[in-house]
């Protein structure tokens, strides 16, 4: 009975240390994030007080309009650079999905010699860091006149994500049994057929996750970009944050409005991939 | 306004020789010009000049200055060079010595003659004038809190510990010794300095100069490690030491600095003119109301401190028509031009614009105690070194510095491994 | 006419190798050859005079450049781990809930959705000693008397990027370890639970194998990703104060473009990019035994 009751007893426990991990743990994780959008609303002088304004007197939406306003009053072509993300996002996203579930499935299925090697050689590709890439994409790209252009951007954003998707796509096509595409091959199927509807919705987990790491890659990348992109026709929002900063000046406040812009559209588009990626994920756990 | 605006454009007329308004027709300036709240308003008048002159203007870039400083160097390396306006800053100028033309023969002598012979001379490297200065001119003077000169107790306080009166400081020493008496931290700090980049060694180098020490020898050599060296570096240190700064100070560059003081945490600071609106704007600041402006003080060697710079634009050596680059450049830097920049804070760079807001600001005695602070400064101000490998250099002397200031190192030590550093890039370049 | 008939295979990678050869491979054939020269941005004519192995021998014999070398190495160990622990932490505990899980799985992603650079400003600003949010709530709450300096302090700044980094990263440990979990067979679990394993046992020795083909794939692809780690630390310390915090990151991004000596920025890069090649092949050999293991590579 006893120890009925003390099983009971550290069941509950258990519980309340999760909830409670589970509460510190995203209070972490928002808590600095939060910090931005609020200070999106709040004057500067509230944000750099000293002693420190704990609770909010003044939330206003000065930043904002002062963000939307015309050059010379703090304005920034908000528009243009949202314009330019989504397509230099998507686009490249989209691109780096088709090339990478080719690339994953040939990994995946294939056998060919060097196959290792070849791997290896893809990641490895990825390592190279911005840094050094940035001068000469800046003067091949110079040179054949895709600076300054979505083009250039798209195409260094799909190289950039093409390893990563292989990577994930690789590994979760390795989740599904081979005998289940030749299964439906045996029942009729073709290959290409039997890939659509055998391997391709339980890999659906995986490709909706690189879609989402790829898109965030693209989105938020700001060390190629600040060189490839010079002027409004292809600056993204990251490059556009740099606008709040000049010689001696920054500008958090106006800054934390144009990220709480960036973030917005990426937090609903995982909030909606989440949905095929429970799908994605609960097909693949059930099938293993 | 208008009235103006087309006087200046008959002067542009009259010195380009053509006749009429559309003398440049059909040419398309490509302009790559510094982004950002500050510099931005003077870009409404673009139109005036497309207006006036029917050439085009179109910006293909539009960026903070470090960001424009790559891509120049970029640009160098991949030839990419066939815009043809560019903004410039006198600080960075001498790195591009192939980029940019002569304007001598370009802008006629006359209207040179109108800028601040300072600035000229500070825009002009190896004879050549490489750029027109616009109303962007940056000298650093001490702000101060008021209400802390104006505490009978405080001042008893001072002269008893000090042995002289309390009074807004006029030598780097009086800083000294007030940044250590006002400080209080955690809450309130004596002063604070920029710690890192172009930007301590630039404070160090104009201190250099106030203790009568140079920089650099006329070969290219370093000589900022010598008993001046010593002094000046010795001020850093010394305040880093007693806490009269904020323990993070190392890290902070001109934003942190500016929030710092507007944050009401911090008694003296040494700071540029874009601040001053910024500092007595309620909305912005918390000292509002309580800011006042003296002049740069002085060092060991009775010289004022007075590093400047200031933004200006330049025009390519490949741009194909040079004349209309000029004459834009000459019509963003023109008198109507330096007066719509002034009027929102920044410094002119032309003599009759200085006096011409000095006469507006009479009735604002703020503004009137900022313009006077800065105008006493910038008569002795003084540029940075003009050799290519000034940024270079101070990417070299600016951990040595920090070292210096962080007790890593003895303020010798820390000078002797800078000059070495140094000495090693310009031998490395063939300087000498 | 003869058709060659490629390989499946080939067709299927050959997009992949040509973009990649495009982006990565050719700019990396002209740095090579620009670290052989004392290549300097502004002066385009050092491009053709070759100096090698001067730049190299120059990096190798750096006292500066070694320091930086480690810390980088020891960053990214430390993070990596760091990331990894609670990540699967963070991951386990989500797994466990029942309701709302689309809600917490979107916010487990939220710092995700926040670009490096603007990360940088966020720490730098929570981190700042004078008005940072960490210092006044330390200050508020009783804890510190004093400001700290986070920035400034060498342990202090190394552990606020480390802070900073972690906090953007876990995320990506936490989804992918999360798929990881939601693919595991339920069979081998019950199988656990009727032998009477403890929940430990059957984590420890069920779970956790299986999960560690996505524990190498997140930690190589994060090895990977370095250049957020520059942007972020570029923002928060620059390297600074004393080189108390300089990466090999920070240190080649200003030697090729602040100071434009691209040639030995290069050369400096060259040797970064072996170290995290070897960081690669090491995650990418633990991951191909780990799926050895579990009977699923070939």
């Amino acid at each position: 009975m006893a120890s009925v009751t003390r099983h009971r007893l550290n069941k509950r426990l258990l519980r309340a240390g999760h909830l409670i991990g589970l509460f510190v743990a995203m209070t972490v994780i928002c808590l600095p994030g939060l910090w931005v959008v609020l200070n999106s609303f709040r004057p500067t002088v509230e944000i750099m007080a000293k002693p420190p304004v704990w609770i909010p007197n003044d939330l206003n939406l000065d930043h904002y309009r002062a963000m939307f306003g015309g050059a010379g009053e703090g304005g920034v072509p908000v528009w243009t650079y949202f314009r330019n993300s989504l397509i230099v996002s998507v686009t490249s996203t989209l691109i780096a999905l088709l090339v990478g579930m080719a690339g994953g499935y040939a990994f995946a299925r294939c056998r060919f010699k060097r196959k290792s090697t070849a791997f290896v050689v893809l990641m490895a590709s990825r390592a190279v860091p911005g840094v050094a890439l940035s001068l000469p994409l800046f003067i091949i790209f110079g040179r054949t006149g895709i600076i300054d252009t979505h083009f250039g951007l798209i195409l260094v954003y799909v190289a950039m994500n093409v390893p990563f998707t292989i990577w994930l796509i690789d590994g979760f096509f390795r989740q599904v049994p081979r005998e289940l595409a030749e299964a439906a091959e045996i029942d009729g199927c073709t290959r290409w057929q039997a890939f659509w509807k055998v391997e391709f919705p339980v890999a659906r987990a995986g490709i909706a996750s690189a879609g989402i790491f790829a898109f965030l890659t693209s989105w938020n990348e700001y060390a190629l970009a600040s060189q490839l992109t010079r002027s409004v026709t292809s600056k993204t929002m990251p490059v556009g944050l740099l606008d709040f900063t000049s010689q001696f000046t920054l500008n958090w406040g106006g800054m934390c409005a144009l990220a709480v812009l960036m973030i917005l559209p990426a937090l609903v588009l995982t909030f909606i991939v989440q949905k095929h990626l429970i799908a994605g994920l609960t097909f693949g756990g059930v099938k293993g | 306004m208008a009235r103006f605006a087309s006087a200046s454009v008959l002067a542009i007329v009259a010195a380009g020789s053509a006749a009429a308004q559309d003398q440049f027709a059909g040419t398309t300036i490509e302009a790559k010009l510094i982004g950002g709240q500050q510099y931005e308003a003077l870009y409404s008048r673009i139109a005036d000049w497309e207006a006036a002159t029917g050439g085009k203007v179109s910006i293909i870039s539009q960026k903070n200055h470090f960001e424009l400083d790559k891509e120049y160097k970029a640009d160098i390396a991949a030839g990419t060079v066939g815009w043809c306006v560019g903004s410039n800053h006198s600080s960075f100028a001498s790195q591009y010595p192939t980029l940019f033309t002569d304007l001598t023969p370009l802008v006629p002598a006359e209207t040179v003659g109108e800028f601040v012979p300072g600035n000229i001379a500070a825009a002009t490297l190896d004879g050549r004038l490489v750029m027109l200065p616009r109303a962007q001119f940056d000298v650093s003077a001490l702000y101060y809190q008021k209400s802390l000169y104006e505490d009978a107790g405080k001042a008893k306080a001072f002269a008893a510990k000090y042995g002289y009166d309390l009074a807004v400081p006029e030598t780097w020493a009086q800083v000294r010794d007030q940044a250590e008496f006002f400080a209080a931290p955690p809450n309130f700090y004596g002063t604070q300095f920029a710690g890192k980049d172009e930007a301590i060694v630039g404070r160090f180098y104009e201190l250099l100069v106030a203790e009568g020490g140079t920089f650099l020898n006329e070969d290219g050599s370093p000589a900022f490690n010598s008993p001046e060296g010593a002094k000046a570096l010795q001020w850093f240190v010394d305040l880093y030491k007693a806490g009269a700064v904020p323990p993070g100070t190392t890290n902070y560059l001109w934003d942190d600095l500016g929030n710092g003081f507007a944050s009401g945490t911090v008694a003296l600071n040494l700071d540029w003119p874009g601040w001053s609106g910024f500092f007595n704007d309620p909305k912005s600041s918390k000292v509002a109301g309580n800011v006042g402006v003296a002049p740069a003080p002085k060092g060991g060697a009775g010289v004022r401190s007075g590093w400047s710079g200031f933004h200006g634009f330049s025009v390519t050596e490949t741009c194909p028509d040079k004349e209309a680059a000029a004459s834009l450049v000459a019509f963003l830097t023109n008198e109507d031009s330096q007066k719509l920049e002034a009027a929102a804070g920044p410094l002119p760079s032309r003599t009759a614009v200085w006096d011409h807001v000095i006469a507006q600001a009479k009735d604002d005695p703020y503004r009137s105690e900022v313009l006077a602070a800065f105008q006493e400064t910038a008569a002795t101000a003084f540029a940075v070194p003009p050799t290519p490998y000034w940024i270079e250099a101070t990417n070299l002397v600016y951990p040595e510095l920090q070292a210096a200031i962080l007790g890593d190192k003895t303020a010798e030590q820390a000078l002797a491994d800078a000059s070495d550093a140094v000495d090693e890039l310009m031998q490395e370049n063939g300087v000498y | 006419m003869t058709r060659v008939k490629l390989p499946p295979w080939l067709v299927l990678l050959l997009p992949a190798f040509i973009i990649i050869a495009a982006v990565v491979l050719v700019p990396l054939l002209l740095s090579l050859y620009s670290s052989f020269t004392p290549y300097h941005l502004t002066r385009p004519d050092t491009l053709w005079k070759v100096n090698f192995p001067f730049n190299y021998q120059k990096a190798l014999t750096d006292a500066n450049f070694w320091a930086a070398f480690g810390r980088t190495v020891l960053l990214l160990t430390v993070a990596l781990n760091l990331e990894m622990l609670l990540g699967l932490g963070l991951a386990l505990m989500v797994s466990k809930v029942t309701q709302g899980q689309r809600l917490l799985r979107t916010a487990m992603m939220f710092p995700m959705m926040f670009s490096p650079i603007l990360v940088g400003f966020q720490f730098k600003f929570i981190f700042n000693d004078n008005v940072g949010l960490v210092n006044n709530a330390l200050q508020s709450l009783g804890l510190a008397d004093r400001a700290i300096p986070w920035l400034v302090d060498g342990n202090l700044a190394l552990f606020a990027i480390i802070c900073a980094e972690v906090w953007t990263s876990t995320s990506v440990f936490a989804i992918l370890i999360l798929a990881g979990l939601y693919a595991i067979p339920q069979d081998p679990l019950e199988a656990a639970k009727v032998d009477g394993c403890s929940p430990w046992q059957s984590f420890r020795f069920v779970t956790l194998p299986f999960l560690m083909p996505f524990i190498y794939i997140a930690m190589a692809i994060r090895s990977l990703d370095v250049a957020r780690a520059y942007d972020i630390v570029q923002v928060m310390t620059n390297g600074g104060p004393a080189r108390r915090t300089e990466l090999l990151w920070t240190l080649i991004g200003r030697t090729g473009y602040v100071d434009a000596r691209m040639g030995y920025a290069n050369a400096m890069g060259y040797v970064a990019i072996l170290l995290s090649i070897a960081f690669t092949v090491y995650f990418f050999l633990k991951l191909q035994r780990a799926r050895r293991d579990l009977g699923m590579g070939d």
